[in-house]
């Protein structure tokens, strides 16, 4: 014996779902509107029953909602509201307190022709609850955003790492290759920064190097130019564009800016102050040349700065082979 | 089985009314302009379906697929190569994010868009033709040609292909537009067509 289910056993399921679900007639009058839905939108389900929905939700007109409801009555076109394009399109909250604080529910959408279906029904627009997972989603890719930040950042100085700068060094120097444009190298060091660890402490050497990494940053131009923490005490900064002159005179700027920082150190027995080294080298790269050249280049300027005292800034001509100092 | 030319300039002009219909929803959406426009239309074969969509190089896809029943049946199916439809999802979503990230929060979001466009061409050719057609719910995929099972049956089948420009935030983005048909349902169609055509008075 087959057995079809009665109408009264159908509107029973119909209210116990845990979706939303109304059913509309061919005149856009509500048929059906479930339990569900009239416990997260405030409309009582006998009250609905027979008043056109645009009635009870004046908000939709207009919206892709009321189209496709159009689109489900007269076309039989089935429709899908995504939460990523409509998010919150109904005022539906899962509880008072977000009712009070105005903070709808996510939703999912789907309204379907009901074409073949007996009495007067003619759309079935079904709503989910997906706030759980478009916060869920929400929280991944912050994540996933911090994950990616702190792969590239130095978290003492906020300045790039070292991963991060070879990257970006590579397709500077690559452009400067192609373009047959200079492209300066400055390495800069923290002068005898461990004896200063020694007297003063490690905690007080990383805000040392923090305020120092603050005042080139402050130096460079924000676009093009590459500054980065390469180890403890070294930082390495990239001048896109930037002739030999150029690069020496904005070198013994710099060394003069951290210098007016005035940053005591007792540690030292001449100044007194913390002072920093840096070697600079500029190339207009040949084809066939590699970043190493110019990196290792504008090193042995550096070794030489500190060689002879430190707090000084030194050009190495990578074309002559010979050393300057750029004050 | 082919189009005449006639018939083909039917047809574009009756699909570029469904896609610019589709055009205003996006843009109501997005709040911002979106053009779309079916430039070319046509008529192949099944097997040879594939090699339109390879011809552009892509070996990945997205593809939104509805199936509608009616005066005739046919599998519709708009195909993004997948970078394409990273972009179109980037530029109405927002976020940066590459496909491994792309959740289903996005996958709905690109199932819609395909929802709009193929309602509005089927809606237009219903409108247009007189006659009822149901449509199922979109179906998201991503894949390969190889996963474009629907190209590769072994039963003679005709595959209508539109062209599609998508302009959004004024970038333009490139798909496709396919209608499975079998040989009776696109007899069917053109049946339609050619009444359509003779209503006004062009054949």
């Amino acid at each position: 014996m087959t057995m079809e289910l009665e109408c009264g056993t159908l509107c029973t399921v119909i209210d116990n779902l845990e979706i939303g679900v109304i059913i509309l007639d061919a005149d856009r009058r509500v048929v059906r509107w479930n339990h569900w839905l009239a416990a997260r939108n405030g409309h009582n389900a006998e009250q609905s029953v027979g008043r056109l929905l645009l009635e009870i939700m004046p908000e939709i007109a207009g919206t892709r909602l009321a189209q496709a409801i159009e689109h489900a009555i007269r076309d039989h076109m089935p429709s899908l509201l995504s939460p990523a394009l409509h998010g919150t399109l109904l005022p539906l909250y899962q509880n008072a307190e977000d009712r009070q604080r105005n903070r709808r529910m996510q939703q999912l959408i789907h309204v379907i022709p009901l074409t073949d279906a007996p009495l007067q029904a003619a759309c079935l627009i079904q709503i989910n609850d997906v706030t759980a997972t478009v916060s869920r989603e929400r929280v991944l890719r912050q994540q996933a955003e911090n994950l990616r930040r702190n792969s590239f950042v130095d978290p003492l100085t906020g300045i790039y790492n070292r991963r991060k700068f070879d990257e970006l060094f590579a397709l500077e120097f690559a452009k400067a290759q192609r373009q047959q444009k200079p492209i300066a190298m400055i390495t800069i060091d923290v002068d005898q920064i461990g004896a200063y660890a020694n007297c003063y402490g490690n905690e007080q050497r990383d805000l040392v190097l923090h305020d120092i990494a603050a005042e080139l940053k402050l130096s460079i131009r924000p676009v093009g130019d590459i500054l980065a923490r390469f180890d403890t005490e070294k930082f390495a900064l990239a001048l896109p564009g930037v002739e030999e002159k150029a690069a020496c005179l904005f070198a013994e700027n710099l060394r003069m800016r951290i210098s007016t920082l005035q940053i005591a150190n007792e540690s030292v027995s001449t100044g007194k102050q913390v002072t920093i080294s840096l070697g600079v080298a500029v190339m207009v790269p040949e084809a066939g040349v590699d970043t190493h050249t110019l990196l290792s280049s504008s090193d042995v300027a550096l070794y030489q700065a500190i060689h002879e005292g430190g707090n000084s800034a030194v050009c190495f001509s990578v074309e002559e082979g010979t050393f300057f100092a750029c004050g | 089985m082919d189009l005449n030319e006639l018939q083909r300039d039917a047809l574009r002009e009756i699909f570029n009314i469904g896609v610019g219909r589709a055009a205003s929803s996006l843009s109501q959406i997005v709040n911002d302009t979106v053009l779309l426009s079916a430039p070319e239309v046509m008529l192949v074969h099944r097997e040879d379906a594939a090699k339109v969509l390879l011809g552009s190089e892509f070996p990945q896809f997205s593809t939104v697929s509805q199936h509608f029943s009616g005066a005739f049946d046919a599998e519709a199916m708009l195909v993004f190569p997948e970078s394409n439809a990273l972009e179109i999802v980037r530029l109405m979503v927002g976020p940066h994010m590459s496909v491994e990230e792309l959740s289903e929060f996005e996958q709905e979001a690109m199932c819609e868009v395909g929802n709009i466009i193929l309602n509005a061409c089927m809606s237009a050719l219903a409108d247009l033709f007189h006659l009822a057609l149901n449509g199922t719910l979109p179906v998201h995929r991503f894949g390969d040609t190889e996963s474009l099972s629907f190209l590769s049956g072994g039963d003679s089948q005709m595959v209508l292909v539109l062209q599609v420009d998508m302009t959004i935030s004024q970038q333009r983005v490139q798909g496709h537009i396919l209608f499975l048909l079998s040989v009776a349902s696109m007899q069917s169609l053109l049946d339609c067509l050619d009444t359509y055509l003779r209503e006004q008075g062009l054949l």
